[in-house]
């Protein structure tokens, strides 16, 4: 559904991309695991429009990109940016309108609302308090629900486990995984190694602002230089210590 | 020393007569605010289209015979077209450049010295007088004379920006308004177009550009350095909060009494020294003003 094609991307003199080329079929959850600075942010961002590539092409649906964020909404990808980026001085409620603001079906934009409250309770109990109020991981559940608000047929989730509690990180997760069940296709960027890859189809390893590394979730579980640069394990008289 | 005395009647007048003008000044303060909000630079070019509005009004009310409501409607529309332009002239080009705020504060000068000396080239440097809209101008209430003008002037004020505060508060477009002054780049990626907006917001500035413009004009009359006393809605506007539209409303409201008192209990020739020794007061001591939040990012 998504293809990106060799695209380059620079800030300036910096190159962050170089020549990175990555597929998300329909209804797979495809992970980019990297560093910081590796890139991923850059990635996303470019992919929402708003970013421009310097060389490459990306495809969405068979069909060029179009340019500006605000199309490619209307094309059907939606981003739920790092650090969550909600409208602090917005309710919740508020911060929701904002994910629906290309509709213009009434009732369907309040019908998902109550269906997005009955997935995560948080946002009914904090439903006209302002975002900026919120704890972390309640703003990253609005965060969330705000990127499904426009009905994407791609949600890009940035970091979404970034600076939460672990108990927060593994209800996100979850909530991931849900998405995933009912059919929604996600690339999902994280340093979250671990976590990642186990509800991944399919993974890029970004480094230095190139795709070192793919395959699918399971296959990168059990690479060596993978668990050695981003698992965490190390490997002793050859067992795995943690 | 007398003069120093409270008399309660002649505070009651003071306080009516700064009402009045504070409507106007909160009119520009809210203007200024809007724009101020999502572009986060002080649209100096604001006061000529107030100016401009002004004379728009006069040649309708004067030239065309009309009387005070069309002038109003027609004012405020040429206005919205006027501060729509403005932007679009102006400023869209450094936007998309991602130029810093200096620029546009630069870009919104240079707008306003061509306005202005425009308007002395063609229409004249005279001051013109609006007509005469009512026969018996002032009304007495509890004592104290109001003019007719002053009273609906005010009420006009208030229910236009009950009307504003309603639409971003309830309204689809309005919403996005108040997203995209807290993150317009957030806000394109939920799909507003800023482009859109910002021609929205410009437009809707100018509409209250119309009204403040013509109720300075039949309050000071129309001319052309008029435009200049939006450094009082710019006052108004910081000591609220710049941005913030209630702190805007309260700014006016408070700049208009404040003024009004010292140069009746002082002296006149004080009044704009006094209005801003307030604005510098405000911004070396709290420069988020009265009702401006600083809202931080959690990580």
């Amino acid at each position: 559904m998504l293809d990106v094609d060799c695209i380059s991307v620079c800030y300036g003199q910096i190159r962050a991309l170089r020549r990175v080329s990555l597929k998300v079929p329909r209804g797979s959850v495809v992970s980019l695991v990297g560093a910081n600075g590796a890139g991923k942010s850059t990635l996303m961002m470019t992919i929402a429009g708003a970013l421009r590539p310097t060389e490459g092409r990306i495809a969405f649906d068979g069909r060029p990109l179009p340019a500006g964020p605000h199309r490619v909404v209307a094309a059907g990808i939606s981003l739920v940016p790092e650090r969550r980026r909600l409208y602090a001085n917005l309710t919740v409620r508020e911060n929701l309108l904002m994910g629906a603001h290309l509709r213009r079906d009434r009732e369907g934009i309040h019908a998902d609302i109550d269906r997005l409250c009955g997935l995560f309770p948080i946002l009914k109990e904090r439903f006209s308090q302002y975002a900026g109020t919120l704890s972390g991981g309640e703003q990253q559940m609005v965060a969330i629900a705000r990127g499904l608000m426009s009905r994407p047929a791609l949600l890009l989730m940035d970091e979404p486990s970034l600076g939460l509690a672990p108990l927060i990180t593994r209800q996100v997760f979850s909530i991931i995984a849900d998405l995933r069940r009912q059919g929604t296709t996600i690339l999902l960027a994280e340093q979250n190694a671990h976590q990642s890859l186990e509800i991944s189809d399919y993974a890029y390893v970004l480094e230095s602002g190139e795709v070192v590394l793919e395959g699918s979730g399971q296959v990168l579980l059990n690479d060596v230089r993978m668990q050695e640069s981003y698992l965490g394990i190390r490997k002793k008289n050859g067992r795995p210590v943690r | 020393m007398e003069g120093l005395v409270l008399k309660l009647p002649l505070a009651f007048q003071t306080l009516v007569t700064g009402l009045a003008i504070g409507g106007i000044y909160a009119l520009m303060a809210v203007g200024y605010s809007l724009i101020f909000s999502i572009l986060n630079f002080s649209n100096f070019a604001y006061g000529m289209v107030i100016m401009l509005a002004s004379f728009l009004g006069y040649f309708a009310m004067s030239g065309l015979g009309l009387g005070l409501g069309p002038a109003l409607l027609c004012a405020m529309l040429g206005a919205a077209l006027l501060s729509f332009l403005n932007e679009r002239v102006a400023y869209s080009s450094l936007r998309r450049r991602r130029a810093p705020p200096l620029y546009f504060m630069i870009s919104a000068m240079g707008t306003s010295i061509f306005l202005e000396n425009m308007v002395y080239a063609t229409i004249g440097s005279r001051y013109n007088a609006y007509p005469e809209l009512f026969a018996v101008p002032t009304l007495n209430i509890f004592g104290a004379s109001i003019g007719k003008m002053d009273l609906f002037a005010m009420v006009f004020s208030v229910l236009a920006i009950s009307a504003l505060t309603f639409f971003i508060h309830h309204t689809r477009l309005g919403i996005a308004i108040r997203g995209a002054s807290y993150d317009a780049s957030m806000a394109e990626l939920n799909g507003v177009s800023l482009d859109w907006l910002i021609g929205t917001v410009f437009a809707l500035a100018g509409l209250f550009a119309g009204l403040s413009g013509v109720f300075l004009g039949i309050k000071y009359m129309a001319y052309p350095n008029m435009g200049w006393i939006t450094n009082k809605a710019y006052i108004a506007a910081v000591i609220g909060g710049l941005g913030s539209l209630p702190g805007a409303v309260a700014g006016g409201f408070l700049l208009g009494v404040l003024e009004t008192f010292v140069s009746v209990y002082l002296s006149s020739t004080l009044r704009d020294v006094f209005s801003f020794s307030l604005l510098i007061l405000f911004l070396v001591l709290m420069p988020s003003g009265l009702f401006g939040k600083t809202l931080e990012e959690k990580v």
